[in-house]
């Protein structure tokens, strides 16, 4: 309880208390970037530096980053004072950011291995309006570890309570190990078990990390001016590639990049994931996670607008999925694993389901019926829906087999090649199937539950609450067989949750239950004016 | 009058008010400019390398196409588009061979903007953009006259006025 009493009893003299970051932090870049360095410092002193100045640039780079640091540090105050938090930086202009204390709707802590290292923790402060510009969110980049804990204790104590005071317990009780296996206050919805990391494989987080590394390795190499064929183990490989076949090429080259696409998505799980936990403290979720870099993100669960279960093909049919919180002043989509929404990586559907519907429960506006919103059966969209799957699926193959043709009849392509695109039909055929499939919705007790496609199958449960507005689009021809696409817009998450291609009375219908009051006026049986 | 024609959604009535007629007017310019534009891209790209068989075709399939569009958009357009104003709810109807209907409660509204290009200002012509706090639910008035534009523009931020909390 200490560092939330000090933080307290340092933020109490509201007018006079600017404060400066942790003097530690200054020492984060440097130490990055020697590290950083250590490629370049090792190809200077072992292969000499005569081939060019490229190590120079290098050094220079981070000089000057260095040296922005130090100016970033010594120009940087915050402040708090009972109404608002104030962030002021700048050398020459002076800005000041500032956020209302009761717009603040998460507190992130996030550390990569330097600033553990260190006792750092790097605090992000959310407000509601961080999903649509930038500019909503706050960094205090960096704090130390109790300074860090006692500003989201007294800054969540605005947003609960309960939940600030169990915070700071249950963060006094880990001493900052994320996952570590200190009892936890509050109720533990899930933790990682190692035997999840087998889905691992089955996301795309190997093609990113392996994105990242080649990149990293290619621009090490170039620093280092080495030609990699000049390194002995690579130039064996090659000599032996080079000695295959055309066909064991391509078998040993795809077996390969599979094999490095395993290990990498495997060991970023790991890195990410690692020490995973989802937590209920009072009034706030409470996500950590992180191997290497720990991030802890906490959602105020009266921001909490419902939750979507997501199975990505892959990872659908060896019986996986993940959750994502439905929050307000949470981004999802791309890059969520990242961002702060995801209540669970992928893990067992059994398991995914359940935490999905302990999720919507604590909302308290779930009842007893938590488990059928994410279980139960939904209303199927119908044959028209259906036969707009397969129209569109086909004729995108059909497209893309009528450009192969073309580029056949030119002699651009040899005539197998034109052949094997015609696997694109039955291809397309099954997603259009398995994408009606996916189409369903249901509007059940104040949620509205949307599930939609195949390669990243989303169930989406929405509090009707959250709904402020509707869409509607027809195009000509679903205005030709009497569908429209029905979309609810809200704040949280995706921004607006589409039920596709269900009959136009079906969706009007929807709507008017889902928000009467805003609906009746514009219906065209609605009484007079009640 | 609305109520007399059947609407466009079974059970769901059309909003009462339609554009300013001089709308079709600037529609029908924007579409000749961009189909002069066009043709003119390709009478210089002809000049410049030389006509050959397809540009041929090409010119007069984009000039029909383009006549076509300029036309009949702006009539169809005239006849979808559609808005009103009630106390509770902005609802606007939009859109030609694709339509879009939007409601989006007053309460809920964050910021109301009016944006006038020099095309719309030849025509005496405004929009108004209501947001709301999602960024998906922003609903649009085009082609408003500029007396009923600056008349909603003062209802409205009114009508948010009284509204306390961040409408999320």
């Amino acid at each position: 309880m200490t560092a939330v009493d000090g933080a307290v009893a340092r933020a109490e003299p509201a007018d006079s208390g600017w404060r400066w970051l942790s003097p530690r932090s200054l020492v984060v870049r440097p130490v990055t970037d020697l590290i950083r360095l250590v490629p370049v410092l090792a190809g200077v002193l072992f292969f000499g530096s005569s081939h060019g100045f490229g190590g120079y640039w290098t050094v220079v780079f981070a000089g000057l980053a260095i040296l922005t640091s130090i100016v970033r540090w010594c120009t940087t105050r915050y402040r708090i004072t009972a109404e608002r938090i104030y962030l002021r930086h700048g050398l020459f202009s002076t800005k000041v950011l500032s956020v209302p204390r009761d717009r603040v709707r998460s507190v992130d802590l996030t550390a990569h291995l330097v600033y553990r290292l260190l006792g750092l923790r790097r605090v992000s402060v959310g407000t509601g309006r961080s999903d649509r510009r930038g500019g909503g969110s706050l960094h205090l980049d960096a704090l130390l570890l109790a300074d860090a804990e006692g500003l989201r204790g007294l800054l969540l104590a605005d947003v609960s309570p309960v939940a600030g005071a169990l915070a700071a317990a249950a963060e006094n009780g880990e001493a900052g190990q994320a996952g570590a296996a200190a009892p936890a206050a509050g109720i533990e919805l899930a933790r990682l078990r190692p035997g999840w990391i087998r889905f691992a494989p089955f996301t795309m987080t190997g093609l990113v990390i392996a994105g990242v590394v080649l990149g990293s390795t290619a621009q090490i190499v170039n620093d280092l001016r080495v030609d990699p064929a000049n390194i002995a183990p690579v130039y064996h490989l090659v000599v032996r590639f080079d000695a295959l076949s055309a066909g064991g090429r391509a078998l040993s080259g795809a077996a390969s990049v599979l094999v490095l696409l395993v290990l990498l998505s495997v060991a970023g799980y790991i890195a990410l994931f690692w020490g995973f936990r989802l937590v209920r403290l009072g009034d706030a979720l409470r996500v950590s996670r992180g191997l290497l870099t720990t991030r802890t993100t906490t959602i105020d669960i009266r921001r909490l607008r419902g939750a979507e279960f997501s199975e990505p093909l892959l990872l659908r049919l060896v019986g996986g999925a993940r959750c994502l919180a439905i929050t307000t002043g949470l981004r999802v989509g791309e890059g969520a694993e990242h961002g702060g929404s995801l209540l669970l990586p992928a893990a067992p559907r059994p398991v995914a389901r359940q935490v999905t519907a302990a999720v919507l429960a604590t909302t308290g506006r779930a009842g007893g019926a938590a488990r059928q919103l994410v279980t139960g059966d939904l209303v199927r969209h119908g044959p028209a829906a259906r036969r707009r799957r397969y129209v569109r699926a086909l004729a995108g193959a059909l497209v893309l087999i009528a450009g192969g043709g073309l580029a056949w009849w030119a002699r651009v392509v040899p005539a197998w090649a034109f052949a094997v695109m015609l696997v694109l039909l039955p291809l397309a055929a099954a997603l259009a199937a398995d994408r009606y499939r996916s189409l369903g919705h249901l509007l059940s007790d104040g949620w509205l539950i949307t599930r939609t496609g195949s390669l990243v199958r989303r169930r989406c449960v929405l509090s009707t609450d959250g709904i402020i507005g509707w869409r509607i689009h027809q195009s000509w021809f679903q205005r030709r067989q009497g569908l429209v696409s029905l979309a609810a817009t809200t704040a949280a998450g995706h921004q607006h949750y589409v039920a596709h291609d269900i009959p136009a009375a079906d969706a009007i219908a929807l709507a008017s239950a889902a928000t009467t009051p805003l609906m009746t006026p514009f219906l065209t049986s609605a009484p007079a004016t009640p | 009058m609305s109520q007399a024609v059947t609407p466009m959604l079974p059970g769901l009535r059309d909003p009462a008010n339609r554009v300013s007629r001089r709308a079709v007017r600037y529609w029908t310019a924007r579409a000749a400019v961009g189909g002069l534009v066009l043709a003119g891209a390709e009478i210089g790209l002809a000049v410049g390398v030389g006509f050959g068989g397809w540009q041929a075709v090409a010119l007069p399939v984009t000039l029909l196409l383009a006549i076509g569009y300029t036309v009949i958009m702006p009539r169809w357009r005239y006849r979808v588009h559609r808005w009103e104003v009630t106390d509770e709810a902005v609802y606007t109807r939009a859109g030609w061979i694709s339509v879009h209907w939007r409601i989006a409660p007053i309460n809920r509204i964050q910021t109301i903007d009016s944006h006038r290009s020099l095309g719309e200002r030849l025509f005496g012509l405004a929009n108004v953009t209501a947001t709301t706090a999602s960024a998906e639910g922003h609903v649009h008035i085009h082609g408003l006259d500029r007396v009923t534009a600056d008349r909603l523009l003062d209802e409205l931020t009114i009508a948010t006025g009284h509204t306390p909390g961040d409408a999320t």
